[in-house]
């Protein structure tokens, strides 16, 4: 099993494959990055490739990638939303299965989708890609792997609204935490909303920053010093007002307290 | 007297300890008497509660369990349905507060500690909610185990449709003030029923 | 008190309102009280409807319900011509009305005809909707409302913040200075029970003078032509028997086929609504009184309103005719627990009132077409309605309805947003130039202001510019 390195249309960088090479496996997955971890975090979709890596599972990185289209669907512009997302489903064509290191964008593509194309040519493609797509840990949990040992932590757990509700899911990053040897210290109505909400963090500002604000305190009272979550939006919101507030938080994403 | 309490203790059965125990969370109060004692217990709970005045359903079981005698023996007034009273007076603005309405359930609902009100003739839609306190004689096979089943007997179309029932589930409340619930909002502040076996 | 809630004709948003919906936002986030009120509230909901989940299944009952109204729904024209053909056979009087304004000409209408000076109502969210109030104290009428909370509204000149608990914003010293005010006296006790009690007594003085009483339906029943009006207080029922005349005032959604399903809402009600297994009374009347009998009203009138509810059939939104306002969507809401129901700006708040609100209203209704967007789009709302109403969904599809100059240019925005992003190339591009712009931005890890779409989001709080955050 470990053996051969992969040559694919995979635009990893030369460091993490030094250290990690990527394996013939029995399992192959094509990675979304998201958005947001282009944005703003790369580190993110690189670590939850090494992790999965060190799982024994072939990954690939769709270099033409670009958005799951969520902020024009939830603005309310599906027009403009269909036409992101047809590129999406383009990219994600193939039998594997869609590892997505974000509850979020997971959700969008699982439960909006079918939604946003039907009665459309690509109705079939989009329930397919739905049927393939899902989050970083659930697949982790889904399909038992163990990535060897983590983060030792203690690190507290934000439930993200599309994660818990959109995928019905709070089990998942909790086990792989468990597995990992990571220490959770879970803190007081973690399943409660951050008020991060995408395009809402920006139109209602003051609303948005009051819940993250009451999220970074129960964060912070957990005692674990360290917030993580299977959603980078909601991590970069909390501790975002956590430092204009001067709360001490630190925050990453699971798949960084997982990779070391 | 008490020989005849003893001879005829009441009988309970599960339905009927559920309703007393559904009425007990509801905040009113239950207990089972033979049609013998029903009378005499009814006064006694009303005499406790300083009741001066009742306003009977005009109802057969009334008569029956001798509630009327007993309560003139308790000392409290008896008016039965239609009482003939002048709206202030029939709303507790005037005449005495601690008036006792006394209904004759058409059935109850053992599992959430509900009576079945039915306005007729003898019985009027107010007589529980206008007075401060509230006795309802039910007799014992009366009692059903769910709403649905209660609903479905009351509205199964043999008759025609009753113009107003009122389902009852313990005293009035109102929680309208800082979410805390707070008896005594409209209806009646007390609510005992006399399950009549 | 003939200016208590004051707005005019048409919409069903209020129109005194003040300021745009994030200003609002932002007043009542200050309010320190008013967010220790909504959180005793909202805690104490969770708390009972923890219960009716553990103890009587409130999760399993969702489905049978969500069945239940989804066919009302479909089934209605026929539901209810069944249910009017019901309450005239049973000698009540059936109007259908268009809108509020054709249903309150109704009832000020017969209010005039019948010489009616006092009107004692009991809590309608149908009737805040229509307006009735105005139009009745227009006609020259009294008009009490007769539940705590909503008394409590009327006396403080307010809107209700919450379908089920209008007053839950205030607190009990705030209501027992409100009550010396009306009494004109300062004898007014302090405490909860006392409160109560005194009510009781102002009130029921009310229901003495009152000629007619007007109540909302929580349910119609059509194989019977029976209204079922659920409450815990006894107004309702003092509403229904005490005046001459009883006029219920229904949405003309809110009607189920017969009792079997009746039975099935009717449980699922009052747990959704205030964690209980059981409110203390439903009152289920069925026409007037009958000749033998000695109380209770003469004459009968449903109202049944449509009011812009008719046209949502057959559209995305039907599912929204679904509810039974039950509010449990406002108490699971973060949003509304943090700024409270006023600053809807409408009778109907939290989840369901942002999706229905503009859907009555219209689409570019100033007053509400902002609603849809005050949201996270977390989904609390959606599970938490007990009739598995997809409000997060609905409130998505409510955001591409509206129309606002905001929209308008959100909508340029993402026209070129979605044009970069749909080609790598152009998307590579832009996410380098974005990257380039933090780094330049970027002061020790963080940016506290960015240009552009940035600027709202630094307005409050910080951006990392690099991953993992610094401290």
């Amino acid at each position: 099993m470990r053996a051969t390195r992969q040559k694919g249309q995979d635009d990893s960088e030369g460091d993490t494959r030094a250290r990690y090479p990527t394996y013939t496996a029995r399992m192959r997955v094509l990675l979304m990055r998201t958005c947001l971890s282009d944005a703003v975090a790369p580190s993110v979709w690189k670590a939850t490739r090494r992790v999965l890596q060190r799982c024994g599972v072939e990954v690939t990185v769709p270099r033409s990638q670009t958005c799951c289209s969520q902020p024009a669907w939830t603005a309310g512009h599906p027009d403009q939303a269909r036409a992101v997302a047809r590129h999406t489903l383009k990219v994600f064509a193939g039998p594997e299965e869609v590892v997505v290191p974000s509850g979020s964008c997971a959700g969008m593509v699982v439960h909006a989708y079918p939604e946003m194309f039907k009665g459309e040519p690509e109705e079939e493609a989009a329930l397919d890609l739905a049927r393939r797509t899902i989050e970083f840990t659930q697949f982790l949990s889904k399909h038992g792997l163990d990535p060897g040992p983590g983060s030792s932590g203690p690190v507290t757990i934000h439930d993200s609204c599309h994660m818990l509700r959109v995928l019905d899911e709070s089990a998942s990053p909790r086990e792989a935490l468990e597995v990992a040897g990571c220490a959770v210290e879970e803190m007081e109505h973690t399943d409660r909303c951050c008020g991060f909400g995408g395009v809402f963090s920006i139109t209602f500002p003051e609303l948005s920053a009051r819940l993250g604000e009451e999220k970074a305190r129960a964060a912070v009272q957990s005692g674990a010093g360290e917030v993580t979550s299977c959603d980078l939006g909601c991590l970069m919101h909390i501790v975002g007002v956590a430092h204009r507030q001067g709360i001490p938080l630190r925050a990453r994403h699971i798949a960084e307290v997982l990779d070391r | 007297m008490a020989a005849a309490q003893v001879s005829a203790a009441p009988v309970s059965t599960p339905l009927v300890e559920e309703l007393l125990a559904s009425l007990s969370r509801r905040k009113a109060s239950g207990q089972v008497a033979a049609a013998g004692q029903a009378g005499w217990a009814a006064a006694r709970w009303m005499a406790d509660a300083g009741v001066t005045r009742a306003v009977l359903a005009d109802d057969p079981l009334v008569q029956e369990i001798g509630l009327p005698d007993a309560l003139r023996r308790a000392g409290i007034e008896v008016l039965t349905w239609p009482t003939g009273q002048a709206k202030r007076e029939a709303l507790g603005l005037e005449g005495p507060p601690d008036v006792c309405g006394v209904t004759v359930p058409a059935l109850a609902v053992a599992e959430r500690g509900t009576v079945v009100l039915e306005a007729s003739a003898g019985h009027g839609r107010g007589i529980d909610v206008t007075s401060r306190h509230h006795v309802a004689l039910l007799p014992a096979d009366r009692i059903v185990q769910t709403l649905a089943q209660a609903l479905a007997r009351t509205f199964d179309g043999s008759r025609p449709v009753p113009s107003a029932v009122s389902l009852v589930s313990g005293p009035s409340r109102s929680s309208d003030i800082e979410k805390i619930s707070t008896l005594g909002a409209h209806g009646a502040l007390t609510e005992h029923v006399v399950v009549i076996t | 008190m003939s200016t208590w809630r004051r707005r005019d004709a048409g919409g069903v948003a209020y129109s005194d309102v003040e300021g745009t919906l994030r200003e609002r936002t932002i007043v009542a986030l200050s309010d320190r009280t008013l967010r220790g009120n909504l959180d005793t509230a909202a805690t104490s909901w969770g708390e009972g409807r923890d219960a009716m989940r553990r103890d009587h299944g409130l999760d399993e009952m969702r489905e049978r319900a969500r069945e239940i109204r989804r066919q009302n729904i479909r089934d209605l024209p026929a539901l209810l011509s069944e249910m009017q053909a019901k309450v005239r056979e049973a000698g009540g009087t059936v109007v259908r009305a268009a809108d509020g304004a054709e249903a309150c000409r109704y009832i000020t209408g017969l209010a005039r005809a019948r010489g009616v000076r006092v009107v004692a109502k009991s809590k309608s969210m149908a009737t805040e909707e229509i307006k009735l109030n105005e139009a009745l104290e227009d006609a020259g009428l009294e008009v009490v409302e007769t539940d705590l909370g909503e008394w409590i509204l009327q006396l403080a000149e307010e809107h209700p913040s919450h379908i089920i608990a209008p007053a839950v914003h205030l607190n009990r010293s705030q209501v027992a200075d409100l009550f010396r005010e009306e009494a004109g006296t300062d004898d007014v006790p302090d405490d909860r029970e006392g409160l109560v009690a005194h009510a009781r007594v102002r009130l029921r003085e009310k229901f003495a003078q009152a000629g007619m009483g007007v109540s909302g339906v929580n349910l119609g029943v059509a194989s019977t032509g029976t209204v079922c009006i659920v409450e815990n207080e006894g107004n309702a029922r003092l509403v229904t028997s005490q005046p001459r005349i009883h006029v219920a005032v229904m949405g003309m959604e809110r009607v189920v086929a017969d009792w079997d399903q009746a039975a099935h809402i009717l449980q699922v009600l009052p747990m959704a609504a205030i964690g209980q297994d059981a409110a203390n009374y439903v009152n289920l009347i069925t026409g007037p009184r009958r000749e033998d009998e000695a109380d209770g009203p003469e004459e009968f009138h449903l109202v049944i309103v449509d009011g812009g509810r008719g046209a949502l059939r057959g559209t995305e939104f039907e599912e929204a005719l679904s509810c039974i306002r039950c509010g449990a969507c406002l108490y699971s809401c973060p949003m509304w627990r943090s700024v409270g129901g006023q600053a809807y700006g409408s009778p109907y708040s939290g989840p369901i009132g942002a999706v229905i609100t503009p859907l009555l209203e219209g689409p570019a209704s100033p007053a509400s077409r902002d609603l849809p967007f005050m949201s996270s789009l977390c989904g609390a709302c959606g599970e938490a309605c007990p009739v598995g109403i997809p409000l997060q969904d609905l409130l998505v599809r409510a955001r591409a309805r509206a129309s606002s100059p905001a929209t308008r240019t959100s909508g340029l925005a993402f026209r070129a947003w979605s044009r970069l992003w749909r080609h790598p190339s152009t998307y590579r591009t832009w996410m380098a130039g974005w990257r380039l712009m933090l780094r330049a931005r970027g002061k020790a890890g963080w940016a506290s202001h960015l240009p552009g779409p940035g600027a709202g989001w630094t307005q409050v709080r910080d951006m990392p510019t690099r991953w993992p955050p610094r401290r």
